[in-house]
């Protein structure tokens, strides 16, 4: 199976760069699709959580356990009425779903799910991410713009200053795992928190950690920092004027993102697709599991991050919006800065 | 001093509520999934209206109209007419079920017993006219709904009329307390 496999692979690469691309398209194909389950079983999931997490049931008609609930809710909002305001700035009305939903998929690229499987392996791998994450908040902030409603248009705005202001502490926060690591490519940074003596970047960077952590539900627009969004608000914050299936482009970028940044988390501080060395030389059988079954220790590791994102979401309420700058300006990035400085100087030192 | 910045630091109280919450997952949740398991009725609930009928079958209802005349919501309809040897008898019932806000006043009001609520709830349906019963249909939920011992057992129960006894059943709702006030 692995041999035909293999010969498969020399055969394509055969073809010069003709075959690479066949390779990356394959790829991207392979990666797209089954993202997009992830995405679909991800908000059945999240709405199993929180409904428990409030003595519901959650969807149980649709299918067994209501396990096809994701799809009944795709093929509703695809045949719905795609709605399009009077007062509505056409071409930006169009493109903004379209660019915050090609922005959270195009961070799929440069993530590593195991050991050899990335679709492009370059060696910014992380400021990439941070690139197409800001860039995620332009199709907001467009779709508010363009929707001639003032709820869209607060939203937007809203989600513009957030993510600005968030965007700092995060890029911040993954400096500390880019100094230990001495690389930008997130391979690197997985097969050097292999190497290291805790198994994760983690323990050491806890403050980066939770610098991370905090930033992650604001990049997201996720509770308790979902203010572009806010229900009792701005009835639905940027997409109130969406509807079918460019709503749903919103939806499922945000629950991209989510698994994206999901990802960073997993693959910048608990170790990637990898175990602890301790953990892997105390079994050695392990050295013999073929690469893609780690494939599942990575989604592990991410879904713990996403059950994170619905336990919070099911247990804080909304910040106010000056808390929310306060958080981010006046605790996160002296943390993040501090947090900067001290590993620096230990790495200097050479206690790291 | 040292216990606020352990607040300001830790979050105790947001750890304390994710507690919470992960606790709750695990435990059972109280949605009741309904059409599947129906809700136990409790007697005495306010249902669908039913005439009630006598041990021969026949119409209890004479069409003195206190049901109608009690009525908040004046949704009761009767028509009476003078039958054969000069006794009244009822030639329509009707109740606008859309109108009716199931207060329970018309099973008070009646000296017989005649007018009753059944435990029966599920009548929903998308024409208008299924929601306005004639005297036909509602002697017809008579038969579905207290035929037998369970119409015996209501009588007995809630809505013993006066022209029973008039030491009505303590439980009887409206009069129970004026008449224990009586009592006394």
């Amino acid at each position: 199976m692995s041999d035909l496999f293999m010969q498969a692979l020399t055969f394509i690469r055969s073809f010069g760069i003709l075959g690479e691309i066949f390779i990356a398209l394959l790829k991207i194909v392979v990666v797209f699709s089954v993202t997009l389950l992830h995405v679909a079983y991800a908000t059945y999931w999240e709405r199993k959580v929180i409904a428990h997490m409030q003595f519901r049931l959650g969807p149980r008609e649709v299918g067994p356990y209501g396990l096809f609930q994701p799809f009944a809710d795709g093929i509703k909002l695809f045949f719905k009425e795609d709605i399009i305001p009077a007062n509505a700035d056409k071409p930006i009305f169009y493109l903004s779903p379209v660019i915050f939903f090609i922005s959270a998929l195009t961070s799929l690229s440069v993530l590593p799910f195991f050991d050899g499987f990335v679709v492009a392996d370059i060696n910014v791998g992380i400021l990439f991410l941070l690139a197409m994450s800001s860039l995620g908040a332009y199709g907001i902030v467009m779709s508010g713009w363009s929707s001639g409603s003032k709820y869209a248009f607060l939203g937007g705005l809203r989600s513009a200053s957030q993510v600005i202001s968030y965007e700092t502490p995060m890029g911040l926060s993954l400096v500390g795992v880019m100094i230990m690591a001495g690389s930008l490519n997130l391979t690197d940074i997985v097969k050097g928190q292999f190497a290291y003596p805790t198994g994760a970047y983690v323990i050491p960077q806890f403050i980066g950690f939770f610098v991370f952590m905090v930033a992650m539900f604001a990049e997201t627009n996720r509770l308790p920092f979902d203010l572009p969004e806010a229900e009792s608000e701005l009835v639905a914050g940027y997409f109130t004027e969406y509807s079918g299936f460019r709503f749903a482009m919103f939806f499922l970028g945000e629950y991209t993102g989510m698994l994206i940044m999901s990802s960073i988390g997993t693959i910048c501080f608990l170790g990637g697709w990898t175990l602890p060395k301790f953990v892997m030389d105390a079994l050695p059988f392990l050295y013999q599991v073929p690469a893609i079954f780690w494939v599942v220790v990575f989604l592990a590791k991410v879904y713990a991050f996403m059950f994170f994102y619905y336990w919070i979401r099911a247990t804080l309420p909304r910040y106010r919006y000056d808390q929310l700058m306060a958080i981010g300006w006046k605790v996160l990035i002296p943390i993040a800065l501090f947090n900067i400085v001290l590993t620096g100087t230990l790495k200097i030192m050479g206690w790291l | 001093m040292s216990n606020s910045i352990i607040k300001y630091l830790f979050f105790p109280e947001i750890l304390k509520g994710l507690a919470l919450t992960f606790r709750t997952l695990f435990k059972a949740p109280v949605t009741r999934r309904y059409p599947m398991v129906k809700p136990t009725v409790a007697a005495g609930y306010r249902g669908l209206h039913a005439l009630a009928k006598d041990d021969e079958g026949r119409m209890k209802c004479v069409g003195c109209g206190l049901c109608g005349a009690y009525c908040p919501s004046q949704c009761i309809h009767i028509y009476t007419a003078e039958g054969d040897d000069n006794k009244k008898i009822v030639e329509r019932y009707e109740i606008d079920l859309v109108r009716c806000i199931f207060c329970g006043f018309c099973v008070e009001a009646c000296p017989f017993g005649a007018i009753s609520l059944s435990e029966h709830y599920e009548y929903s349906s998308y024409k208008r006219e299924a929601f306005y019963m004639t005297k036909e249909r509602l002697l017809e939920n008579w038969d579905k709904y207290f035929a037998g011992e369970k119409g015996r057992q209501y009588y007995n129960k809630f809505w013993r009329p006066l022209s029973e006894d008039f030491r009505a059943h303590e439980d009887q709702a409206l009069f129970s307390r004026i008449k224990q006030r009586g009592k006394e």
